[in-house]
């Protein structure tokens, strides 16, 4: 190749590489911050792209000069590194090798800063897997604390990422505060001034930290933080640990006014949490858990004014439908139920369902100047039956209900000092001071006797009854125990009758 | 803490079966080699003409291999020192000191165990980088010089192609062993500083402490408080202050001198001064215990089952480790390790038993507490079996019981350890677990008597002596593969002696169809295809044929197993890393090894240099 050519050739090069170059530049421009509060410049289009979609390093949390530089001194082979930090992980956890675990650990985190599993899935690893093979409970709360403090890193790295500030609430809320070892746990946790920092002690509850942590994540989710899973339960999460704390406390040997004005909080909390918009699955709207009852008597006012747009109505129709009814299906809705054969319970069922009488039915057969009225009324209540199945869902899926009526009942004197009767009883049970155990123990049934009568709804539906007589049963067997011990017979007219023949029949 | 590869090593029994194959091995290589070449000679140059070329060749051989000239080989190995010098190998000591350097920012001084982690981290590195070191310039120096034809200014003196061979490897050793050397100086200084670190009082246990010696001054009876240290590199130790253990000078100055509880693995000495008036002085010195060469005596480990009947191994509890089983509590089930050759001048001050213990719960019992066990000595010929005592498990913990050298049963016989329980430096020590339905771990290595402490520095040296062993072998294979095999080629066969050579283990597994995933076809195909490792091919023509060829590839592997050395012997990084001493009889074992594949290879590699026309 002659010299003229081999120039030729080397200036159009540089001619192409000028404008690819140029080009460059322009779309990769970086921001820059304006001089004094005037508006900076937004950068090129990579840099414009990378903000909009959080991708730039500082939008997403802070920056780990070691984790850069790592992550650029393996040229391009993060994926692998961090492939073979995965593997050497697992193998050292296989073989109960934690020094080299934790170390391995620090190192995939700083290879995938930005991975949320990564953060997630070993701070539960060290809090949840590692610290169960210690057998000493000194050693496992260690390990417990180190996933907490893993993932106050990964959030460090990530502030945008609400998952994990919720993830180290849970931790803490029932790795500390419900396992097997919540009495030494909770203990150790209190005592923990390297964890705490500047906490008051009055506030070195596990309960209470993760109340905190609960609502920073909803801090971040409010931001416009990530955050997965249903509103509905994360938002209900820091008036649940306020529970959770009115409770604990109570099994630890606090009453009194401390134990009223917690589960006062709590119910406050359970209220707010209530009247919170959370949007309806499969719509645009929002509801309130708080707007059930009010949704009720709207329908019921509706309705009644349905009826009244042509009385009698509803229940002429019931009797045309009762009239269609089948011979068979009408014998069967005639038997009492208790002496219904199986063919008649499902004739029953089926004639039950075909009488009952649809507003939009009865709307409908409304003629004349009111069937406009009757039909713009029947499509409210149909809004109105959306909403309510809505709500009945979703305060079922958080039992609204029963918290509701737990905040309510625990915070009244009687329940406090039933509960405070019954833990003396225990106590004394321990100490094995019968006499005094049997004396507290039939005070506090007794208060709870007192309890029951003025919130009938404890025993009215199913599902509260089975925690009622759950939390009851259990001082029941405890005051019969005791009975025994004293070599004396269980009364025959007992305070709880109700509360034990549903424990019995449980059993 | 665990050294599951423990190595119990009886140099002196070791070595005569050892060496007895090896001699074996290297007579069919030479007589093998030997027919190989008359047989050529013979169809090249006749019967006879052959015959005699190959005579001539042996004889040849033999005094290039015997007649080496010390000066010559000297000379040739400055000349490698010198290329290697231009060779900029100081790039490798750069790239040490840089990760030395920024080491601090991905090594965690509040790790649970930092020396460990600080002392795999300066070996590991060393090994590696030594060892590439070694491979590149121990496998592209020949051929470079054959491609320059810088050889020939070389192999036109009167020098013997064994010369030029030894003084590569010479060179190349000698170069490594002073990088090797400036490496270990700065890891042992980057060790003890990164560890180093002092502990201080905070106020609060000041004003906790004033009050004790307030109370000691008034002559009030006061029993001592604990007080924590200050945080430093993610822990504190707890410390008791014991006014009646301090001494009170002429001034009325009280002075102590107290020892932290272990918490990291190391605790400090605080001697402190507190005077009559004015605020007390605290000098904690640096940590202690953390950099241990633990000479330990292993025994032979056996299990009796629930019943008292001799058995295997103990209960599988699920664990994926296997290395430790389980005995059971409340039962006959035990633990039992065997010692031999004990004599009672070794422990002066009674049997120091180190173990680290495995438990397994199947009900929470007392969580407050830990699951009792109970060490007995048995004495082997007699039968005579006497507890010594019951203690609490400490799982992942070292625990040392000391056995006295004369002790009192619960039965009240007086026990002298040497004289009842020992037959002829034999004695039994049986670990049973004592809680019913709960079960104790028990592996080879868990239980050991600590005989003595070596000198940690010694033995941060031996372990890198492996390092160098390791070296000095890749250098033999990068010379041998330099002689016949161009450059980058030569990389590659000594890489990948290397990498065999420390995955050995992997090597023989996969030659035996024991790694999930087949065979390098089948992986392949997986890999390609994304399926997973444990999920059957389906049975396809292209699946028969991939696992056909993985059959044969694992003959090959078999036999590439059989012949590369186990890297792995000669790495004792885990004994420094642990806290165990390298015996002097491991290291000779390891000498011996890394000499029984040099010699060879500097002979192989003679052979293939003396062929090649240049040396001629």
């Amino acid at each position: 190749m002659n010299p003229r050519r081999l120039l030729l050739r080397k200036m159009i090069y540089v001619g192409l590489m000028i404008p690819l170059v140029l080009l460059l530049a322009v779309l990769g421009m970086p921001a820059a911050p304006g001089a004094k509060g005037a508006p900076g410049s937004p950068g090129g289009v990579l840099a414009r792209l990378r903000e909009q979609h959080e991708l730039s390093p500082t939008t997403l949390g802070d920056i780990d000069p070691t984790s850069e530089t790592l992550k650029l001194a393996t040229l391009g082979l993060r994926g692998v590194a961090s492939t073979i930090l995965w593997e050497k992980a697992n193998n050292y956890k296989a073989k109960k090798d934690w020094t080299n675990l934790a170390a391995t650990l620090e190192q995939l985190s700083k290879f995938q800063p930005n991975f949320v599993s990564v953060w997630r899935f070993q701070s539960w690893n060290l809090s949840y897997n590692v610290s169960v093979e210690f057998d000493d409970y000194r050693d496992r709360y260690h390990w417990v604390i180190r996933g907490l403090h893993y993932l106050d890193k990964g959030i460090r790295y990530n502030r945008n990422e609400a998952i994990l500030v919720w993830d180290s609430a849970y931790f803490v809320q029932h790795k500390i505060g419900r396992s097997d070892e919540r009495v030494q746990f909770r203990r150790l946790f209190k005592q923990d001034d390297d964890f705490h920092g500047s906490r008051p002690m009055a506030r070195r509850d596990s309960w209470l930290v993760a109340k905190e942590r609960f609502e920073d994540c909803l801090e971040v989710v409010d931001r416009g933080g990530r955050m997965r899973g249903s509103p509905l339960l994360y938002r209900s999460n820091p008036a649940m640990a306020q529970m959770g704390y009115a409770e604990a406390i109570e099994k630890e040997g606090t009453f009194g006014e401390v134990a009223r004005r917690e589960w006062k909080q709590a119910g406050d909390e359970w209220h707010a949490f209530g009247s919170i918009d959370l949007p309806r699955t499969g719509t645009e709207t929002t509801m309130r858990l708080n707007d059930y009852e009010p949704r009720l008597e709207q329908r019921k006012a509706l309705a009644d004014q349905l009826d009244a747009l042509e009385p009698g109505l509803r229940e002429r129709l019931r009797q045309e439908k009762l009239a269609a009814l089948t011979e068979e299906q009408r014998k069967a809705l005639d038997t009492p139920p208790e002496k219904r054969s199986t063919r008649q319970m499902d004739l029953a069922a089926q004639a039950e369902a075909s009488i009952k009488v649809d507003h939009n039915e009865q709307a409908r057969r409304i003629r004349g100047e009111n069937r406009r009225k009757a039909l713009d009324l029947a499509k409210k209540i149909d809004a109105i039956d959306d909403e309510l199945h809505s709500l009945r869902s979703s305060r079922g899926i958080v039992n609204f209900e029963y918290w509701r009526l737990r905040a309510a009942f625990e915070q009244e004197a009687d329940t406090v000092d039933a509960r405070e009767a019954i833990y003396r009883g225990q106590q004394a049970l321990a100490e094995t001071d019968l006499v005094a155990a049997k004396r507290s123990y039939e005070a506090g049934l007794l208060k709870w006797r007192q309890v029951l009568d003025r919130y009938p709804q404890l025993l009215a539906d199913e599902n509260t009854r089975s925690i009622t007589v759950d939390d009851l049963g259990e001082a029941i067997d405890e005051y019969r125990r005791v009975l025994k011990l004293l070599d004396e017979p269980f009364p025959e007219q007992f305070v709880l009758q109700d509360v034990l023949d549903y424990h019995q029949a449980n059993q | 803490m665990v050294l599951e590869s423990y190595h119990a090593v009886n140099f002196a029994e070791w070595i005569g079966p050892a060496a007895k194959v090896w001699l074996i091995a290297l007579l069919a290589l030479f007589v093998g080699f030997a027919v190989l070449r008359w047989l050529l000679a013979v169809i090249r140059q006749g019967p006879a003409a052959g015959t005699l070329s190959t005579m001539e060749f042996l004889l040849a051989a033999a005094a290039d291999l015997v007649l080496l000239s010390p000066r010559r080989t000297l000379a040739l190995a400055g000349l490698t020192i010198k290329e290697s010098i231009r060779r900029r190998i100081v790039i490798v000591f750069a790239v040490f000191l840089i990760l030395v350097a920024f080491a601090g920012w991905f090594l965690d001084p509040g790790s649970n165990q930092p020396a460990r982690l600080y002392l795999s981290f300066v070996l590991t590195t060393t090994s590696y980088l030594v060892l590439l070191l070694a491979v590149f310039l121990s496998a592209l120096s020949l051929p470079a010089d054959i491609r320059n034809h810088t050889i020939h200014t070389v192999v036109t003196k009167p020098v013997r192609p064994s010369e030029i061979v030894l003084g590569r490897v010479l060179g190349f050793a000698a170069v490594g062993t002073v990088l090797l050397g400036l490496m270990a100086a700065i890891s042992y200084v980057f060790v003890l500083r990164g560890l180093d670190h002092q502990h201080d009082f905070s106020a609060a246990a000041r004003e906790q402490l004033a009050v004790l010696w307030r109370e000691a001054r008034r002559g009030d009876s006061t029993s001592g408080i604990t007080v924590s240290t200050d945080r430093v590199q993610n822990h504190r130790h707890t410390v008791y202050f014991d006014p009646s253990q301090e001494t009170v000078d002429e001034q009325g100055a009280r002075r102590g001198a107290i020892r932290t509880d272990m918490e990291n693995g190391h605790e400090h000495e605080i001697r402190y001064v507190v005077p009559v008036d004015g605020e007390p002085q605290f000098s904690c010195g640096p940590p202690e215990n953390h950099l241990l060469a633990r000479v330990p005596i292993y025994g032979k480990l056996r299990f009796k089952d629930r019943a008292g009947k001799d058995a295997e191994k103990g209960v599988n509890v699920g664990d994926e480790w296997t290395y430790r089983s389980y005995i059971q509590g409340g039962s006959l089930a035990a633990a039992i390790w065997t010692f031999e050759n004990l004599r009672e001048e070794q422990f002066p001050d009674g049997l120091p038993v180190e173990m680290t213990l495995g438990v397994f719960r199947t009900h929470k019992g007392d969580i407050e507490k830990g699951v009792p066990g109970s060490l007995s000595v048995r004495n082997p010929a007699t039968g005579d079996e006497a507890h010594v005592r019951t203690f609490a498990s400490r799982e992942f913990q070292t625990d040392l019981q000391v056995i006295p050298l004369e002790f009192q049963t619960g039965d009240g016989r007086t026990i002298n350890l040497f004289r009842d329980m020992v037959a002829d430096g034999k004695l039994e020590i049986w670990l049973r677990c004592v809680a019913p339905h709960q079960y104790f771990g028990a592996g080879q290595a868990d239980l050991y008597l600590r005989a003595r402490d070596a000198s940690f520095a010694m033995n941060f040296v031996k372990g890198f002596a492996g390092i160098w062993l390791q070296m000095v072998l890749i250098t033999g294979f990068g010379v041998l593969f330099s002689t016949f095999l161009s450059g980058p080629i030569a990389i590659l066969a000594t890489g990948g002696a290397l990498l065999g050579g420390l995955f050995s283990d992997f090597l023989y597994q996969l030659s035996q169809h024991k790694v999930y995933g087949g065979g390098p076809i089948e992986a392949m195909i997986r890999l390609v295809t994304q399926q997973n490792v444990v999920t059957e091919l389906p049975p396809t023509a292209q699946t028969t044929v991939a696992q056909m060829l993985d059959k044969a590839a694992e003959q090959w592997m078999w036999l590439i197993w059989h012949m590369l050395p186990d890297f792995r012997v000669l790495s004792f990084s885990d004994h420094v890393a642990y806290g165990f001493d390298i015996s002097w009889g491991l290291l000779a074992l390891a000498i011996c090894q890394t000499l029984a594949y040099v010699g060879p290879a500097f002979v192989l590699a003679y052979v293939f240099l003396k062929s090649r026309e240049l040396a001629q």
